[in-house]
C-alpha cells in the first residue's frame, strides 16, 4: 500500500517541522493537556488548516455542484452501493469481536441488498427495518488489546479527525476490503473519492453550522471525535469509586451552584 | 375471585399508564412538539422565528448552570462582571446556533425509549430521531419543583455541555485564561451569524 507510506512520510515530516506541544506547567492546564491527549497538536493544527483550505477551495464547491446536479435517488443509490461494499469488513470484525448476532444481521443484510437490491444499489434491508450495525477494526482493537482513549489524537490529511488506534484500524480495514484486491487501483481511487464526496455532501450543512458555532473549530471537532469514539468503542470512562463503566457523556455537574439549591 | 381479577387488572393498567406517561418524557415530548408546531413550521418571518425559538430555548434550557459548567475551572477565577458577560454572550450565541440546527429539521419523528435516573434530581431521557440512519439523542434533565430544565443534550454519545467546556478551555488556554477574550470571540461569532442570515 503505497498510499499509507506516503501518509506516514507526510506525518513524520510535518512533526519534524512543527514539533510537539510542550506540557504546560500550570496544574489546571496540565490536567487539560493530559485529558485531551493531543501531544502532536501543533502538527495536527497545521494539517487541519490544510484540510480546511482544501475543503473550502475544492471539496465544498464540488459537493454543492454534485448536490445540485445529481438527483436524490441516484445519490441514495451511490450511498447504498458503497455502504454495501463495506459489509464484508463489518462482518469479519463482528466475528472477531465475538458479536455473532450482529455478524448474522450483517450477513443477512449484505445478501439481501446484493441479490434483491441489484448489487447494493437499493437498501432493501433498511426498508425492511433490519438494523445496520457497523464494526470496524478499531473497535476490534479496543475490545481485546487497546481499551481507553485510542492514543494520541491525530488529524489525518483529508480524512480528518482520528487517533492512533483508529488510524491503524482504518488501514487494516482498507486492506481487508475485497474491492482493494479485485479492482484496478484507478477505479478503486475513483470509487473511494465518490464515496467520500457523497458522505461529505450529506454532512456538509451540519459541518458548516458546527464551524460557525465554534470559537475554536479544531478543539470542537477534537472533543466530539473523542466522545463519539468512546461510545463507538465501548470504552467509556470508568468511575474511580465503583469501578463501574459509566457512559462517556456523564458530565460531572457536582460543582455547579444550582440557583434553587441554597 | 372476580374482584381479585379486577383488582389485578386495575393495578396492571395503572402501571402501563405510568410507563407511557412519565413526566420527564412528557416534558421533552411537549417541548419538541412546541418547537416544531410553533416555531419551525409556523408561518412567520425568520426574525420572528428566531425570537420564538429564543423564548422556548432559554425557558427550557438552564443556560446559567450550563454556562457555569462550561467555564469549568475558569468560572471560580472569573470576576462577577466577566461571569455575567460570559453568560449573556453564551446564551445569545447558543440560541442562534441551535436555532440554525433546528432549522435543518425536515419532518423526522422522535421516539422515546425510557428514562434513567442520573443523580438526585436529574434524569436521562433516551430518545431516537428517526432518519435513514437513526440518531440517538439523550436529554439530561434536572427537576425543579414540578418542572424540568434541560442541562445537557447528548447526540450519538457527544455531550454538548462537555463539548463546549472542552472547546472553551482550549480557547482560554490559548489566551492565558482571559474570560473577556473568550466573550469577545463569542460576540464576534454571534455577529457573523447575523450577517450570514441576512444574506
Amino acid at each position: 500500500m503505497a498510499k499509507i507510506k506516503y501518509v506516514l512520510a507526510f506525518l513524520i515530516s510535518c512533526s519534524v517541522l512543527v514539533g510537539c506541544a510542550s506540557v504546560p506547567t500550570d496544574p489546571v492546564e496540565a490536567e487539560l493537556y493530559h485529558q485531551v491527549n493531543d501531544p502532536l497538536e501543533p502538527m495536527n493544527r497545521t494539517i487541519f488548516a490544510f484540510n480546511q483550505a482544501t475543503e473550502k477551495a475544492i471539496l465544498r464547491p464540488v459537493a454543492k455542484g454534485y448536490r445540485f446536479v445529481v438527483p436524490q435517488l441516484v445519490r441514495n443509490s451511490i450511498g447504498n452501493f458503497f455502504s454495501n461494499l463495506k459489509q464484508p469488513v463489518y462482518f469479519l470484525n463482528a466475528l472477531l469481536q465475538g458479536e455473532v448476532k450482529d455478524a448474522g444481521i450483517i450477513l443477512g443484510r449484505f445478501t439481501l441488498n446484493t441479490i434483491w437490491g441489484v448489487g447494493g444499489l437499493f437498501d432493501i434491508a433498511t426498508e425492511a427495518h433490519i438494523a445496520s450495525p457497523t464494526h470496524d477494526f478499531g473497535q476490534t482493537l479496543a475490545k481485546w488489546f487497546w481499551s481507553g482513549d485510542g492514543g494520541p489524537y491525530l488529524m489525518l490529511p483529508i480524512l480528518g479527525p482520528s487517533d492512533v488506534r483508529d488510524a491503524v484500524g482504518r488501514g487494516v480495514d482498507a486492506l481487508a476490503e475485497p474491492a482493494t484486491w479485485v479492482v484496478e487501483p484507478e477505479i478503486w481511487y475513483a470509487g473511494w473519492a465518490l464515496d467520500k464526496l457523497e458522505t461529505y455532501t450529506r454532512s456538509m450543512d451540519l459541518l458548516e453550522n458546527l464551524e460557525k458555532s465554534s470559537a475554536d473549530y479544531y478543539a470542537t471537532l477534537r472533543t466530539m471525535y473523542r466522545q463519539n469514539s468512546a461510545k463507538r468503542n465501548g470504552t467509556a470512562k470508568e468511575t474511580a469509586s465503583a469501578g463501574q463503566a459509566k457512559p462517556a457523556y456523564e458530565a460531572d455537574f457536582s460543582d455547579i451552584d444550582w440557583e434553587d439549591d441554597e | 375471585m372476580k374482584k381479585i381479577c379486577a383488582l389485578i387488572c386495575a393495578v396492571i393498567m395503572s402501571f402501563s399508564v405510568m410507563a407511557a406517561s412519565n413526566p420527564a418524557i412528557d416534558f421533552v415530548d411537549n417541548l419538541a412538539d412546541d418547537i416544531i408546531t410553533n416555531v419551525l413550521t409556523a408561518d412567520v418571518t425568520p426574525e420572528q422565528k428566531l425570537e420564538k425559538f429564543r423564548a422556548a430555548f432559554t425557558q427550557a434550557v438552564d443556560l446559567k448552570s450550563v454556562g457555569q459548567f462550561v467555564l469549568g475551572v475558569y468560572w471560580r477565577k472569573a470576576s462577577e462582571e466577566d461571569k455575567q458577560a460570559f453568560l449573556e454572550a453564551f446564551t445569545d450565541f447558543t440560541t442562534k446556533t441551535w436555532a440554525d440546527r433546528f432549522n435543518m429539521y425536515s419532518g423526522q419523528s422522535i421516539l422515546f425509549s425510557g428514562v434513567r435516573n442520573a443523580e438526585r434530581n436529574q434524569f436521562y431521557v433516551d430518545s431516537q430521531i428517526e432518519d435513514k440512519e437513526p440518531v440517538e439523542v439523550v436529554w439530561r434533565l434536572r427537576q425543579k419543583g414540578d418542572s424540568y430544565k434541560i442541562i445537557d443534550i447528548i447526540i450519538e454519545g457527544v455531550s454538548m455541555a462537555m463539548s463546549y467546556r472542552n472547546e472553551y478551555s482550549a480557547v482560554l488556554q490559548q489566551n492565558g485564561g482571559n474570560v473577556q477574550a473568550l466573550v469577545e470571540e463569542l460576540r464576534k461569532k454571534s455577529a457573523a451569524f447575523d450577517v450570514q442570515k441576512a444574506k
